[in-house]
């Protein structure tokens, strides 16, 4: 067990000075929104105080005091993961970061923008569309900021085409765990110099060092876009046409996929069925939303017509264009509702973000389907096709909560030990923080996960950064 | 066979209109259009309508060129035929005067067994549209339709939403019907039509190609109204969040604010 420090009242006048009393808070003037995040379910832990900071130097200063006097300390933006990760586990101080929300500079030249990692996702895709520049990493939650979707490189539905966050970050400021401050990179397209620390910062969840500043690629905004709902009986023959999508040389933005019962929920929840439940007289088993995007009206056409060739091959039960402004924004109002809509008919709710080989989907949505059956939990799932990416949700409205974690916990062990089995990966976006750690731990090993933990103690040797999450398990005996 | 008119109009997307505040005219230039989402709730009523006793749709509407576009969504997801009236001397209407024009037009088209209409369009939402066509057309006129329960013998019946609850009506043909979301929401075309519908034929009616129309009742000069001017409303002070860190003393502000203003 790490040994910590608490915040004397000393040390709280000191963090007082660098931030002014006004971003201090302490005891019950702690937003109790800091003691978890969006999956309540893996408890909730209040920090002794919390900093709402605003530059670089001030973030250095909170923590120089932290390293010197042992105080634990999370890095929290919006709060809006899914696995603990913002969530302070050993109490401390929390650093939120959401004051941090300027848009610095465009430069246009080289279409890189520079901004503060507060900045929600859904501010910077709206500015950038406004230079006519695209920030292509579009993961659902928009209300996320940028440095929590830096800090969990997440994906989203466009990293199909364009890759995920990982791929648009440039350079980033960082604040060491004892207040240094680092340059990560530059802002150039290639490199080839040394370890790149940059890629470690990214998807740290905020254990490695406090991001403070980003450089960002951005792409010209695509002219036009199309999508398509191709529908099919069951989830197999579904599945089985997204590689056929990607030989056809169709480059989709984006395709994901949903089953019947998320539609259900989703039309309910947002009271528009713009995806069919029957087409054709068939009922849907499961349908793909595949997007385009090109220059002109015609590029897009030919397209569809290839499309529509290969779905008539694979069995589609039609092929269901999303032209207009009317229906593009009713399609994906009602995609971005999913998890709302889960969350909404739902009072227990657990989950896990699995990334398997595309190839292997039909199979762990079959198993996890069965040990949902067999373990008196509805399962719902939807996630990104094209990249094998799932979010499954196990729910439950009947069960008391600890019979729900008693039986989730059943599921979740078997199903990644089967998400191991089809060489797939613990988390395909949301991360790990202390909900999937015992997890990570069984799929890399002990000696990949010792080397991450050895990593870590580079970074931050007393380990204040984050305490308890990814790889560190000091935390482990002590939680709830 | 049933022969279907549905009225459809294109519209600016309001969401992205503003207003001149000098001129306090609405600033359309460069505003992407589309189909006013009522009016696809209506041609979702009569698609289902062909579908169940079969049927004949015919679409129309009266705007610019551009206006085409409206009608080859239409065309996408389930109508037959589409008529677009166009012109300068159309323009300017108000309700009279495009009631007048779309139904001396229609008549050019044959008579018409069922009118669908949205309930009123997003930017005008005046929601005169649908009765000034039924007395037109001389047809018997359904409002807040929520479903059509049958259609034999000449006679239409269907449900309407009260805010008490609901009503069952009869109705002989013709007759014109305005439509609940209820049951109605809009389909998404499959391709095959999605790509027909781009290359189908219009009918294009002009003020010169409309038999016995009299250029009096169109356009400006038809217009029975004016709009002399059009303002925002005013908006009331924004509320404000009191957030000042603790509940207590966010408590405290709050009865400190009221206080202020006599409210307690």
């Amino acid at each position: 067990m790490a040994a910590f420090n608490k915040i004397t009242p000393e040390i709280a006048a000191q963090l007082k000075a660098v931030v002014g009393e006004k971003r201090f808070f302490a005891g019950e003037a702690i937003d109790p929104g800091y003691s978890h995040d969006e999956m309540p379910i893996y408890g909730k832990f209040f920090p002794e105080a919390a900093v709402d900071v605003e530059t670089t130097e001030e973030v250095s200063g909170i923590m120089k005091i932290c390293s010197a006097n042992r105080i634990p300390v999370t890095c929290r933006g919006a709060g809006t993961g899914l696995v603990g990760g913002c969530v302070p586990l050993a109490g401390g101080l929390v650093l939120c970061t959401r004051r941090m929300n300027k848009i610095l500079e465009y430069d246009m030249d080289n279409l890189v923008v520079r901004l503060q990692p507060g900045v929600l996702l859904k501010d910077l895709a709206a500015d950038a569309l406004a230079h006519s520049l695209m920030y292509p990493p579009d993961p659902g939650e928009k209300t996320a900021t940028v440095g929590g979707n830096i800090s969990t490189n997440a994906g989203g539905m466009r990293a199909v085409k364009y890759g995920v966050t990982r791929d648009y970050v440039l350079a980033l400021t960082v604040v060491l765990a004892d207040g240094r401050i680092v340059e990560l990179g530059k802002s150039v397209c290639k490199t080839s110099s040394g370890y790149s620390l940059l890629h470690l910062m990214i998807g740290s969840e905020g254990t490695l060092g406090i991001i403070t500043e980003m450089t960002l690629k951005l792409i010209p905004n695509p002219l036009c876009d199309i999508s398509c709902l191709v529908p099919f009986r069951d989830v197999e023959s579904c599945i089985h046409f997204v590689p056929r999508i990607k030989m056809a040389n169709l480059d989709p933005q984006s395709i994901e996929f949903m089953d019947a019962d998320i539609v259900t929920s989703s039309a309910a929840f947002t009271g528009n069925p713009i995806f069919p439940e029957r087409v054709n007289n068939e009922d849907v088993g499961a349908s793909v939303l595949v997007t385009f995007v090109g220059s002109d009206e015609d590029e897009l056409d030919q397209k569809l017509i290839r499309l529509g060739k290969i779905a008539q091959d694979a069995g589609a039960l039609d092929v269901l264009v999303v032209a207009t402004t009317a229906t593009k924004k009713a399609a994906w109002s009602a995609r971005s509702s999913f998890l709302t809509a889960i969350e909404a008919d739902t009072k227990l709710i657990d989950e896990m973000d699995v990334v398997v080989p595309v190839d292997k989907i039909p199979a762990f949505l079959i198993y996890i389907r069965r040990l949902g059956e067999e373990g008196g939990i509805r399962i719902r799932n939807f996630g990104h096709a094209g990249d094998g990416n799932l979010h499954i949700y196990c729910c439950s409205n009947d069960l008391e909560e600890e019979e729900f974690k008693r039986r989730v916990k059943i599921i979740m062990d078997k199903a990644y030990t089967k998400c191991a089995e089809l060489e797939g990966q613990v988390s395909g976006e949301h991360s790990i923080g202390h909900a999937k750690m015992v997890y990570l731990k069984e799929s890399v090993g002990e000696d990949v996960f010792r080397l991450m933990g050895e990593i870590k103690k580079v970074f931050d040797p007393d380990g204040i950064l984050n305490p308890g999450k990814v790889c560190d398990e000091s935390l482990a005996a002590g939680k709830e | 066979m049933l022969k279907i008119l549905v009225c459809v109009k294109q519209i600016p997307d309001i969401d992205l209109v503003r207003m001149d505040p000098e001129t306090g005219n609405l600033i359309r230039t460069g505003v992407p259009t589309l189909t006013n989402p009522l009016d696809l709730n209506a041609l979702e009523a009569a698609v289902q309508v062909k579908e169940r006793y079969g049927g004949e749709i015919t679409l129309i509407t009266m705007g610019p060129p551009m206006a085409e576009s409206t009608l080859r969504e239409g065309l996408a997801v389930g109508g037959d035929r589409a008529v677009l009236i166009t012109g300068r001397p159309f323009g300017g209407a108000d309700t009279l005067s495009t009631s007048y024009a779309i139904v001396k037009a229609a008549d050019m088209e044959g008579s018409f067994d069922l009118i669908f209409c949205g309930k009123e369009s997003q930017d005008g939402a005046t929601g005169q549209m649908a009765s000034q066509l039924a007395e037109r057309f001389d047809a018997a006129q359904i409002s807040c339709c929520c479903s059509i329960d049958g259609i034999a013998d000449g006679k239409i019946r269907a449900t309407r939403t009260l805010e008490t609850g609901r009503e069952i009506v009869e109705a002989t043909l013709p007759c014109l019907i305005t439509v609940e979301k209820e049951n109605f929401y809009g389909r998404l075309p499959n391709l095959k039509a999605y790509l027909e519908a781009k290359t189908a034929a219009i009918t294009t009616y002009t003020e010169n190609d409309i038999d016995g129309l009299d250029p009096e009742k169109i356009g400006v000069p038809g217009s029975g109204t004016i709009v002399p001017k059009i303002y925002p409303p005013e908006l009331p002070e924004p509320g404000r969040m009191i957030r000042t860190g603790s509940p207590k003393t966010d408590v405290s502000e709050l009865l400190k604010l009221l206080a202020e203003k006599d409210a307690i």
